[in-house]
């Protein structure tokens, strides 16, 4: 047993999460270290302190007899792993997958089934969507994933039905590479419909993921933060199809805030499928994926300018004025205020010096341009303006 | 011996002839009242008793029958009480007739008084239209009885008043004047009008404010003054503390009067209501145009109108003027679905086992609510407490199609304080009802009868003279909201207010804009990152 073994065994204790790992590290040092504190005794003074002196995070009973267990016998911990013939990452190794390290707090270990050169790959690209896609979502999914093949990339996703599947299946029958991270243990590795599909990932090539010990359930909270294992292994995130709601947003704002890229195939608006990857496109600075072309080219990966698109393209200086001169004098007074920061139309009839009727309908005129968004009682400059 | 007289029954917003007869025979002391009569009437046998006997006369100790004819017809309340006394002391010969018919209207009291009863206006112009041309009434009636010409009214405080009235000046009666005499220990009486025995109703009584007193809110203002002079519905949806109801509380200084037509029919239903009070009266006729505020916990009765005594509602009570609904999204759902027949066609039917009536009912709608049920959906500073999905559920409880009635929806933040604290003084309510009340003379000129908001799709097209940009402009607007055929109309005719409020004869492309601002979806819809 030696220092690895016990770091993989103190990090797949059911019940204590990366917050009690990342804690007892913290506290002891390593894992070593922390099993045998837990031996003599000192672990249980440690977590008998009150909270706030300890600053340990609050620890189920459970958890706590399972850490017990696991220091008295650390080597059955890893037997389930041996079992099922699974391999594992933990951070403290070198060739750990760099781009998890991105993560604020990367997950201590990964268990894999497949090549572990998979998440190695030059180019990941994320591609994740609603469990319940229409097909013409399921058909954009897999168009996509085909033409990622041909560039060489490897697609990851989250082994789900609906998008995740069609994702991974394309990708397959284009005989590309493709990365399944799933939400619990390895001995629950997703949907059954999934089971063949999980088969041919790791057979050609590719690899199925988790952070959890194999017999670990999948809950509510997992799959969560699994999404943000897929936005880390991802240099940029697809979004197809996407619901209010839908766990694909969770990924794209884990994309998100970690700078990784993100595009979102829109729709039609008002389509029930479309209206969180709307939002997205509202909200933050996810760019629309209008085509394949255009995907690559921003992606890089036809060698021509690779852009980062994380950011918002800056606007060409004196847009905005131009953009101001094409309105009315009442409009334009109205569009200075709101370019300078959201309004209700108090503030708006309060700061213009214009009456109601007259700012009533320059924000009309402005709504109806996109020039402005109505958000609840206030209003915010868009396009040109913001 | 056998007396006949007549008197009145209020059906729906009518009266209908109810004919009195008793009979005085001898045989067991007894009173019967026959002819369907309810629980009030069935005790009129009590009141007239004491009424009677302290009134000097003599009760007689006889076989008594009371028939109110038709006998089929269900027959309501004590406004029988005083025809059916005088009746007794015809038939008992205490009084001798002068001759002629009398129809009388009133309720008695023990010491003989005779008490105002509600309705006396339809019921006194029914007694009209069938020929009867002396009626006696209570004397706090008497001003809008007189609103009937054609009539001679008799306006009389006590039973001994009828009887002398009755007998005529040849005739002979034994009454004498005892309740004034009678021991009072029951101190003054204060002034007892109907009105304020029906101020107990469940009415929230609003003080009125003045729009001088209200700063900031310039859109819900503005949209309050469009509504008021097209007779738009308005809804307003904002967070507590916004302003909404302070603004409804502006309403009845901003309401034009009541024209001669209108005010008829307005004091009718309050007569029937029994909310008429004396004092107010103008020339008789109740002149302030209605604003009633209902509260939300009203029963379906309450609002709509029937209940066992068939009364008319609030719907009916706000008739030509404002039905107020502060928390719309709190008032029992069936109730405000059945508020959708008046708002289109402006009557109320209910219907009975015996028969339906129909009051008008043809109010205009302001209502307020909160945007979900903690009420901070939206706003910009407090974080909304509720649940995802329940803004989307609260506001569903307004069932849509009673919100695509409502013409105008504003939706209302809180006034910033530097709106709150500083800039120009509001205008006053005088100044704002000066345009409402021209803005609504130029829209009779033109409409010739209905307000704005009331031009038949037909003529709204006609009435919303408009220039070539303007119906570019419309038609942009119409295409990028996917608006329909009522939509399209709706839009217009806020936009026809718009411009008869600035005396302008066509609509300009920024009236029908302005008019598009105020028909914003102002309500949570399902809000992708809200979870």
């Amino acid at each position: 047993m030696n220092a690895r073994d016990e770091w993989i065994a103190l990090a797949s204790v059911e019940g204590a999460g990366e917050e009690t790992f990342d804690a007892l590290i913290g506290e002891f040092g390593s894992a070593t270290a922390t099993f045998e504190s837990i031996r003599d005794g000192r672990f249980d003074a440690w977590r008998r302190k009150p909270l706030e002196e300890s600053g340990r995070p609050r620890m189920l009973t459970l958890a706590v007899d399972n850490l017990h267990l696991a220091a008295a016998h650390p080597a059955e911990r890893l037997a389930a792993l041996a079992e099922l013939g699974l391999w594992t990452y933990t951070s403290l190794d070198p060739d750990y997958p760099a781009r998890l390290r991105d993560l604020p707090n990367p997950p201590a270990v990964i268990h894999g089934l497949g090549q572990r050169a998979a998440l190695h790959g030059q180019r990941h690209i994320g591609v994740v969507g609603t469990r319940r896609p229409t097909p013409a979502g399921r058909a954009l999914a897999s168009k996509i994933c085909a033409r990622l093949v041909e560039c060489g990339a490897t697609v990851v996703s989250g082994l789900a039905v609906g998008i995740d599947g069609a994702a991974h299946a394309a990708t397959l029958e284009r005989g590309g590479t493709t990365i399944g991270v799933i939400g619990g243990g390895h001995r629950f590795p997703g949907p059954r419909a999934h089971t063949r599909l999980r088969d041919e990932v790791v057979a050609s090539g590719g690899a199925v993921i988790s952070e959890h010990h194999p017999d670990s359930h999948p809950t509510r909270g997992t799959f969560p933060r699994r999404n943000r294992i897929i936005a880390a292994l991802s240099d940029a995130l697809i979004v197809v199809e996407a619901p209010a709601k839908s766990g694909a947003l969770n990924t794209a704002h884990h994309a998100l805030s970690l700078g990784r890229p993100v595009f979102v195939a829109p729709g039609r608006i008002g389509d029930w499928s479309m209206a969180g990857a709307l939002a997205l496109l509202r909200e933050t600075p996810a760019r629309p994926l209008v085509g394949l072309d255009e995907l690559v080219a921003d992606l890089g990966y036809f060698g021509g300018p690779a852009t980062d698109s994380g950011e918002a393209a800056a606007k060409p200086a004196g847009s905005r004025e131009a953009a101001l001169a094409m309105l009315g004098a009442a409009e334009r007074a109205v569009a200075r205020r709101l370019a300078e920061g959201p309004a209700g139309l108090d503030l708006l009839v309060a700061d213009t010096g214009l009456g109601p009727a007259v700012v009533s309908s320059a924000v009309t005129l402005l709504l109806m341009r996109g020039w402005a968004h109505a958000v609840g009682p206030a209003y915010v400059a868009a396009g040109p303006l913001a | 011996m056998l007396a006949t007289l007549i008197t009145a029954v209020i059906n729906g917003l009518r009266g209908e002839l109810v004919r009195v007869e008793i009979d005085v025979a001898p045989g067991l002391p007894v009173c019967h009242i026959v002819g369907l009569p309810d629980a009030a009437l069935s005790e009129a046998r009590e009141r007239v008793r004491g009424a009677i006997r302290n009134s000097g006369f003599e009760y007689p100790m006889s076989r008594i029958t009371v028939n109110l004819a038709p006998a089929d017809r269900r027959k309501r309340g004590a406004a029988y009480d005083l025809a059916i006394a005088i009746g007794i002391l015809v038939a008992s010969g205490q009084i001798r007739r002068g001759g002629g018919a009398w129809a009388l209207l009133g309720e008695l009291s023990l010491a003989g008084t005779v008490e105002p009863v509600a309705g006396v206006l339809p019921m006194v112009a029914t007694l009209a239209r069938q020929g009867y041309r002396r009626v006696i009434v209570p004397a706090a009636n008497e001003l809008e009885a007189r609103l009937v010409s054609g009539v001679e009214v008799h306006g009389v405080e006590g039973l001994d008043d009828a009887a002398r009235l009755v007998a005529g000046p040849r005739g002979r009666t034994a009454g004498k004047a005892v309740r004034r005499t009678a021991v009072e220990l029951s101190g003054p009486r204060p002034a007892a009008s109907p009105a304020a025995r029906a101020s107990t109703a469940l009415t929230a009584r609003l003080t009125p404010v003045d729009l001088a007193e209200i700063r900031g809110q310039h859109q819900a203002r503005w949209a309050l003054e469009i509504a008021l002079a097209g007779g738009h519905n308005l809804l307003f949806v904002g967070p507590p503390g916004a302003g909404k109801t302070l603004l409804a509380r502006a309403i009845p200084g901003l309401l034009p009067p009541l024209d001669d037509d209108e005010a008829l029919e307005v004091t009718v239903i309050e007569s029937v209501a029994g909310l008429l009070d004396g004092g107010t009266l103008e020339r008789g006729l109740r002149r302030e145009r209605p604003f009633r505020a209902p509260h939300r916990t009203s029963s379906y009765a309450a609002l709509v109108g029937g209940g066992p005594a068939l009364q008319p509602g609030e719907a009916t009570l706000a008739h030509r003027g404002v039905l107020f609904l502060d928390e719309l999204a709190e008032f029992d759902r069936l109730t405000l679905d059945a508020l959708r027949q008046p708002i289109e066609e402006g009557v109320l039917t209910i219907a009975r086992a015996r028969g339906h009536v129909r009051y008008p009912a043809r109010f205009q709608l302001v209502a307020a609510m909160n945007p979900c049920r903690c009420g901070y959906f939206n706003d910009a500073q407090r974080k909304c407490s509720c649940k995802t999905g329940d803004p989307e559920r609260y506001v569903r409880r307004v069932s849509g199609p009673l919100l695509d009635r409502i013409d105008m929806q504003v939706e209302m933040a809180r006034v910033p304080p530097r709106v709150l604290l500083a800039g120009p003084p509001p205008e006053t309510s005088a100044t704002v009802r000066d345009r409402i009340l021209h803005a609504r003379q130029i829209a009779l000129a033109r409409n010739g009868g209905p307000p704005n908001a009331q031009l038949p799709g037909t003529s709204v097209l006609a009435a919303c003279a408009m220039g070539s940009t303007a119906r570019d402009a419309l038609e942009d607007f119409a295409v990028f909201h996917q608006m329909s055929a009522r939509s399209v109309h709706r839009l217009m005719r806020v936009a026809r207010t718009i411009a008869d409020l600035d005396g302008r004869a066509s609509v300009s492309e920024q009236d029908l804009r302005g008019a598009g601002n105020l028909r914003d979806p102002a309500l949570p819809t399902a809000d992708p990152l809200a979870a």
